[in-house]
């Protein structure tokens, strides 16, 4: 029987360096296929050479025994069947959400004016297929960001399409959308659709996938059937090697010893919030989203004012207004969207990883020694795989980049680290080794406060875990103490 | 066998090198390329007398565009920079044209050109202040800080030009030359220097770069954003201020409506040819020097073939869209 999709000998080259080697996949009907590996191993880069966005330099993509032309573009392979759904939502806030499934391809009346009731008329069907209740007339800023997802996902299933490819779709979901999402998938899956699921959860790979393909480093490393393998075997197939799960142990060192305080800090979003830490702790703050953590932390950095309330540092009270101030008193913020917030993408990763430093230290020049020093200091220490100190920091891969926002702060001799999803979009390998870099960093007595949603993240490598529910504190658990149950119970507060 | 693979990667190598040079400097061999084209087309274009003829007549655009380089790495734009050197040079000529009775000038010449830089660079100021304390589009506040300055400039200027004092110490600063090279095109190759100096080696040009690439993330890391933007349209004030100054002297005059007419626009064409991108974050002075003097060129080489001054916005239109072309297939 003839497959749906093959994928042979797919290679591709960008600036000179190959990132994905002779590359084979191939795809029957129904089949829920999960795309692993680290990041920079080519997953994304093989899916839009599928979805018509890259054009590859060797291989051929045979679709329905048909040989796909390397020049079809996105528009062509969508006519083809093949619908890719991005890691970032491409949506516009301000159209409708049927205005937004049917952009550029909207339905006609006879004067050759858009047919809205049709057009509404449309969504509302695909949304009733995924089974969704969403007002196809709501304007797009007005939904939450699962919802958004779901109108991306009928956006993408109104193409006719065959494959569906969604690059980590669960990234931004909480867990309960996460599962009406793999009943969805199931669902496309039962009506012959075939999906590709990019994801780092490798949970989420062993619940809804039926074979998973590892990619490393731009080579096929293996296609198993998830049946037949565990999430270990997947991870260790992914970095090469075994991966060890750390699990936390308590705070050893001196209780009495608090080098950071927050006492009654309240304001809109935060209701006499209070909380210390000691020289040397790994502190966890988890939560739902919108528990108030990230403005928590904003406070402390000086980029949000409370109406009342104060931080202490060492014991005694400070004014932290501004983040210059925070960086004077050796307190880092390393920002939960590094693209946003963290980096300056479009400039090199010297400047990147000396902002910091070079505002910490007095003088109108750069030392360009010095500068290069602090360069090459980090990405040795933090194992940034790089082309050099001059490569823009926009071309590295997620977990580079990621580590790129962390020592820039390193860098500057914080002694107090704030982190705020350090790990989200950041695949297995790298975030093994920031959870090293983290047990490292205690070690040499800077202070550690993770925010993460990222449960067993917090479980595992925090020694205390502090729990927020809509800006209080409900709860704090020591690491011996902790369980998922016992925070999900203070997170929802019930 | 080996020779002829030697040959090869000899060839391949040079021509990954010719690449590389292409990808690095393609503005600077259009440049080179353009003069070249250019003496074919007039062979009086070559003559020493016209080429620095060229620089000193573009060098008054040249010096705002320096500074209008900073303002759009730091992702703004200046629209009010011809108004302001309008307003400069109507503060200096006035202040100039000051005479005691007994026909000297009543002030040395130091204090009204130090009175129009300061007027410059205080317009930079309020450009810059309302941009980031309002947080306004910086397209919308200096059109209308421009548009208020030219205003008041005709004012106080009745419409009419305004004649300076005639003094050889005024009108040398934009007529003379110091061995045999224009002193404005000295002006601006120091200018240069220093902002060269102050843009690559220095924290502040670096925030510069960082502020236009994410303005966010640098605030992040305790850069203070609203100062350097400040800073930018201060000193394409300041510069504006210097063009004035070299305008002024080399006809002692002051015209409200046409001194500095559409300046900001040159400069801002300038900047483009030059390479640095719009969207921020991006940019080089060198690429400016270049821009500049290309077009320069162009003026001169419309005169020299004898082309109607009508169509000049036509051939620099078509300048710009080349030199945009070239830079985006680079990326």
């Amino acid at each position: 029987m003839s497959k749906l999709l093959e994928m042979k000998g797919i290679s591709k080259s960008f600036y000179g360096v190959e990132v994905l080697h002779s590359v084979d996949l191939s795809l029957d009907r129904g089949d829920i296929l999960a795309l692993c590996g680290e990041n920079g191993a080519g997953k994304s880069t093989l899916m839009k050479i599928l979805a018509g966005i890259h054009e590859q330099n060797a291989g051929d993509v045979i679709l329905k025994d048909e040989v796909v032309p390397p020049s079809a573009g996105p528009l062509e392979m969508e006519k083809r069947g093949v619908s890719m759904i991005h890691q970032e939502l491409n949506l516009l806030n301000q159209l409708t959400v049927a205005q937004n499934i049917f952009l550029c391809r909207e339905p006609r009346n006879k004067l050759g004016l858009i047919d809205y009731p049709k057009m509404n008329e449309e969504s509302e069907k695909l949304m009733k297929r995924l089974g969704e209740n969403i007002d196809p007339k709501q304007k797009l800023k007005t939904l939450k960001i699962a919802q958004k997802q779901m109108v991306e996902i009928a956006k993408a299933i109104s193409f006719n399409v065959e494959i569906l490819v969604m690059d980590e779709p669960t990234a931004v979901l909480t867990s309960k959308e996460t599962t009406i999402l793999f009943d969805l998938i199931r669902k496309l899956s039962s009506e012959g659709i075939a999906v590709i699921y990019i994801s780092h959860r490798l949970k989420e790979v062993s619940q809804v996938c039926k074979t998973v393909q590892v990619l490393r480093d731009g080579y096929d490393i293996a296609t198993r059937e998830v049946a037949e393998v565990t999430e270990k075997d997947i991870a260790s197939l992914m970095v090469g090697r075994e991966v060890t799960e750390s699990t936390a142990g308590e705070f050893s060192g001196d209780p009495d010893d608090v080098v950071l305080e927050v006492r009654g800090v309240t304001d809109e979003k935060l209701k006499n919030v209070g909380f210390s830490v000691r020289r040397g702790e790994i502190l966890g703050f988890s939560g739902l989203v919108g528990a108030g953590r990230t403005e928590l932390m904003e406070v402390i950095f000086g980029m949000r004012t409370p109406e009342t309330g104060e931080v202490l540092l060492e014991g005694k009270p400070v004014t932290i207004k501004s983040a210059i101030d925070a960086i004077k008193s050796d307190v880092g913020f390393v920002t939960e969207d590094r693209k946003e917030t963290g980096l300056v993408l479009c400039r090199d990763l010297t400047e990147n990883l000396n902002y910091v430093y070079w505002r910490k230290h007095k003088g109108f020049f750069k030392n360009k020694k010095v500068s290069a020093e602090n360069t090459d200091k980090m990405i040795k220490r933090l194992n940034i795989r790089c082309q050099g100190p001059d490569q823009q920091v926009k071309t590295l891969s997620g977990g580079n980049q990621q580590k790129v926002a962390l020592a820039k702060w390193l860098a500057s001799g914080a002694k107090i680290l704030i982190l705020d999803e350090p790990t989200r979009g950041v695949d297995v390998g790298a975030r093994q080794e920031i959870y090293k870099i983290i047990n490292e960093l205690v070690d040499t007595g800077i202070t550690i406060v993770i925010v993460s949603s990222d449960l067993p993240e917090v479980l595992s490598i925090c020694e205390r875990i502090i729990v927020m529910h809509e800006g209080r504190v409900t709860g704090e658990l020591t690491s011996t103490e902790a369980t998922e149950a016992k925070v999900m119970h203070y997170a929802t507060d019930v | 066998m080996g020779a002829q693979e030697t040959e090869q990667t000899f060839t391949n190598r040079f021509l990954e090198m010719l690449k590389q040079l292409w990808q690095k400097n393609s503005v600077i061999v259009v440049f080179v390329i353009i003069i070249l084209l250019a003496g074919l087309a007039a062979p009086r274009f070559l003559q020493p007398n016209n080429l620095l003829n060229i620089l000193r007549n573009t060098s008054i655009i040249g010096v705002i565009a320096l500074g209008m380089t900073f303002v759009i790495i730091g992702g703004g734009i200046d629209l009010s920079s011809g108004p302001v050197l309008a307003s400069a040079g109507a503060v200096l000529i006035f202040l100039q044209r000051m005479v005691a009775e007994t026909g000297d000038p009543l002030l040395p010449l130091w204090l009204p050109i130090l009175a129009a830089l300061g007027v410059a660079t205080l317009l930079g100021f309020i450009n810059g202040f309302i941009i980031t304390k309002a947080a306004l589009p910086p397209f919308i506040v200096t059109l209308a800080v421009g548009i208020i300055a030219r205003s008041v400039v005709m004012y106080f200027t009745r419409g009419a030009t305004i004649m300076g004092n005639r003094v050889p110490e005024f009108t040398g600063i934009g007529n003379g030359s110091v061995a045999s090279i224009p002193i404005p095109f000295i002006i601006a190759m120091g200018l240069f220097a220093l902002l060269h100096l102050v843009l690559t080696r220095s924290k502040m040009g670096t925030y510069v770069y960082a502020v236009g690439g994410n303005e966010d993330a640098a605030r992040y890391s305790g850069i203070k954003a609203d100062r350097i933007k400040i800073f930018t349209y201060m000193l394409v004030g300041l510069c504006a201020g210097i063009a004035a100054t070299i305008e002024m002297s080399r006809m002692a005059a002051v015209s409200g409506t046409s001194s500095g007419r559409l300046y900001e626009f040159e400069a801002i064409t300038a900047v483009i040819i030059g390479g640095t991108t719009l969207s921020g974050g991006k940019g080089r002075l060198v690429g400016t020097i270049v821009g500049f003097i290309l077009l320069g060129i162009v003026n001169n080489m419309m005169i020299m073939l004898n082309i109607s001054p009508y169509l000049s916005g036509a051939v620099k239109g078509g300048v710009i869209l080349f030199a945009v072309l070239i830079q985006r297939r680079e990326r």
